[in-house]
């Protein structure tokens, strides 16, 4: 834990560069990205319960295992349906845009493509965690006081972030972080065409795996508001993730105890 | 009476500084939420009932009849490394006029896995060892011979699922990026059995085969899978399975198989051999739109079935010939003729949440006779509601058109455990 306390301060202070200086947007983005993802493979259960018009409309439970690359930064997950029912012990693994789906009754790999979604509102890439500084430019667009989603008032860095990556699953984003630590607050995912398809608020911040860790995301629907997902995160653990899982082939054998 | 107004003016006061109302509104939504993870079961049980009516080709009465069936499925780490997998379904068919009513239980599944290492891995028993990336024809699925015992959906999702595994063993050893998978599946019965509880090993393993696979990923987004099989009476067959995704909303596959055999009709007849290469394709797109529906068109062509002038020899032809082709074909779940095209369409969530569409075209480019399957599906946590019917249309003897149903309604009730 004190390792990841340290990475993030390293982060913040190397951006800084000359004492004084405002610190350079790409290393804030660093630091948030080091707060909402652990350093080494590790699993934990995500909860989405998505409702419609203040109605709860449905609830799945997953288990993500998640690796990052050594090479490139960016995490490769496995993901485990466990509720409801009809699902469980379904697999997706998401390596990039390498997205597929496996059905153990029907044995099925099936290869999706990045628009295919099997979660409701929740976009695939959205239930598995994301290093944000490998696939966007930011900029500092403003410093600005946002609430935050526990409604308290918190000063933050708005960042313009540009996908420099085509296989991402948005075209740019905008991420307010708080000034004081670059703790993810709240952001807007838009299209290529400017059009606002999600926001995400980052709440309930707890000690897990040794940093203070947002355990909700709440997202809303661009165009309908009154479309809500609440996911919650828990069971934080550190795994060992074998490069050898991280393939179509494995996913019939993945068993996680 | 204070609390509420104070309540009221706190809010009153709190969300017009966020950045929009709804924002407010999601959040407080978030706040009630109590949902909590569930834990990961070993076992999947469900029971289906169905009722269903169906008219024969040249109108007649109608026929009625049920099903009532429980499908389990038991997976389960009892020991470091060691695996247990067990899946079975019994049918209880109850139908009109039709001689065939009766309790079909299907063994798909029953093996042991050993994984002694991350990277090494061997299966013995009952498995249902099934390649290829294509919807509606696999060419490369070689174990699909001989594996329907009951048919109780024509949905290709169905097909896999419902469907013997053969008796076998096998290996697997991996590394990044790829794997490498052998097994062999010995000659261990000589007949098929009716028989309610039979495990029917004699469907799956009336003669000895073998395969060996092996993918590579050759790119960040190439992972080619090739494949040789063989068995005892047959030559090795290629096989090899590709994927590729053009745009971020669209995946294109291909698959091939490819070898030394002799042509369904000479197999199905007995009266030469007409051993050559041949060579069966299934190649396709699948396109999701923004709003969620995905839509595959794919093309299929069989080498070893027949071509026009033979297909239709053989529908003027003896019936009994007719039946024989038809009934090795049915078998082997190959298509009779050579050239094939497969809609299918998938709407999750279609208009309202929870409703899923599906619909699905084979259409025979040989004889342009079709089959046409539409289903709706609504469910709840553990409940599952669905309405399927089912045309069949074509000229006397065709691949669709003689099929015995020309319209066939389902309705269907499931529950999850």
């Amino acid at each position: 834990m004190k390792f990841e306390r340290f990475i993030v301060c390293a982060l913040l202070i190397a951006s800084a560069g000359v004492a004084g200086a405002a610190p350079s947007a790409q290393a804030i983005l660093a630091a948030s990205d080091a707060i909402r993802n652990p350093g080494k493979p590790f699993a934990l259960t995500v909860t989405l319960v998505e409702y419609r018009n203040g109605t709860q409309v449905d609830s799945n439970t997953l288990t993500v295992y998640s690796k990052a690359d050594a090479n490139s930064g960016q995490f490769r997950s496995l993901i485990r349906f466990v509720a409801p029912a009809r699902d469980a012990n379904k697999l997706m693994l998401k390596n990039g845009n390498d997205l597929w789906f496996f059905d153990p009754a029907s044995k099925a790999s099936i290869r999706l493509s990045p628009q295919q979604r099997l979660l409701g509102q929740a976009a695939n890439g959205d239930v598995v965690t994301v290093n944000l500084a490998k696939d966007y430019q930011a900029q500092i667009a403003a410093e600005e006081s946002v609430l935050d989603g526990d409604r308290q008032s918190r000063r933050c860095y708005k960042l313009a972030l540009a996908a420099v990556s085509p296989d991402v699953t948005y075209h740019h984003i905008e991420m307010w972080l708080d000034a004081s630590n670059s703790r993810p607050v709240k952001a807007r995912f838009y299209t290529e065409s400017g059009q606002l398809l999600k926001t995400a608020y980052y709440r309930r911040y707890q000690p897990q795996l040794g940093v203070e860790r947002p355990t909700e995301t709440v997202i809303i629907d661009g165009l309908d508001p009154n479309w809500v997902t609440v996911m919650r995160f828990g069971d934080y653990a550190w795994r060992d993730v074998p490069e050898v899982w991280l393939q179509r082939d494995y996913l019939p054998r993945f068993k996680p105890e | 009476m204070r609390a509420p107004v104070l309540v009221l003016l706190l809010l009153a006061a709190t969300a017009p500084a966020l950045a929009d109302d709804e924002d407010a509104a999601a959040l407080l939504l978030a706040d009630k939420t109590t949902a909590t993870a569930e834990q990961s079961q070993d076992w999947r049980v469900y029971v289906e009932t169905a009722a269903r009516e169906s008219r024969r080709q040249g109108a007649g009465l109608a026929l009625h009849g049920g099903r009532a069936s429980i499908d389990a499925r038991f997976d389960k780490t009892f020991a470091p490394g060691w695996r247990a997998v067990f899946a079975d379904r019994l049918d209880m068919n109850r139908m009109d006029g039709v001689s065939g009513n009766r309790d079909i239980n299907t063994l798909k599944e029953a093996y042991l896995s050993w994984q002694a290492q991350p990277d090494r891995v061997a299966d013995l028993g009952r498995i249902n060892a099934r390649n290829g990336v294509a919807f509606g024809y696999n060419p490369t699925d070689y174990f699909r011979a001989g594996a329907l015992r009951s048919v109780v959906s024509l949905d290709p999702a169905s097909l896999r699922e419902n469907r013997l595994g053969s008796g076998m063993l096998r290996g697997q050893t991996l590394w990044n990026g790829g794997s490498l998978t052998a097994l062999y599946s010995p000659k261990l019965a000589q007949q098929p059995s009716d028989s309610v509880f039979n495990p029917d090993l004699g469907a799956t393993n009336q003669r000895a085969r073998w395969q060996i696979a092996l993918s590579e990923k050759l790119t960040k987004t190439l992972n080619p899978q090739w494949l040789l099989s063989g068995g005892a009476g047959q030559s090795p067959q290629l096989g090899l399975n590709l994927t590729a995704l053009p745009n971020d909303a669209t995946v294109a596959y291909f698959e091939w198989s490819g070898g030394r055999a002799v042509s369904l009709a000479a197999q199905a007849l007995g009266d030469r051999d007409d051993a050559a290469f041949r060579s069966r394709l299934s190649t396709g797109l699948t396109y999701t739109t923004p709003g969620n529906v995905s839509l595959t068109v794919e093309y299929q062509y069989n080498g070893a079935g027949l071509d026009r002038a033979g297909w239709n020899a053989l529908r003027r032809g003896p019936p009994a010939a007719y039946g024989l082709y038809r009934g090795l074909v049915a078998n082997l779940q190959d298509s009779p003729t050579r050239d094939n095209v497969f809609l299918y369409a998938v709407w999750q969530d279609a208009l309202v949440k929870r409703l899923d569409l599906t619909a699905m075209v084979r259409y025979d480019a040989v004889d342009h006779s079709r089959l046409q399957w539409l289903e709706a599906r609504y469910h709840w946590t553990r409940v599952d509601i669905a309405l399927q019917t089912q045309l069949n249309t074509g000229h006397s003897g065709s691949n669709y058109g003689a099929l015995p149903e020309r319209r066939l309604w389902q309705a269907l009730l499931r529950y999850f455990f």
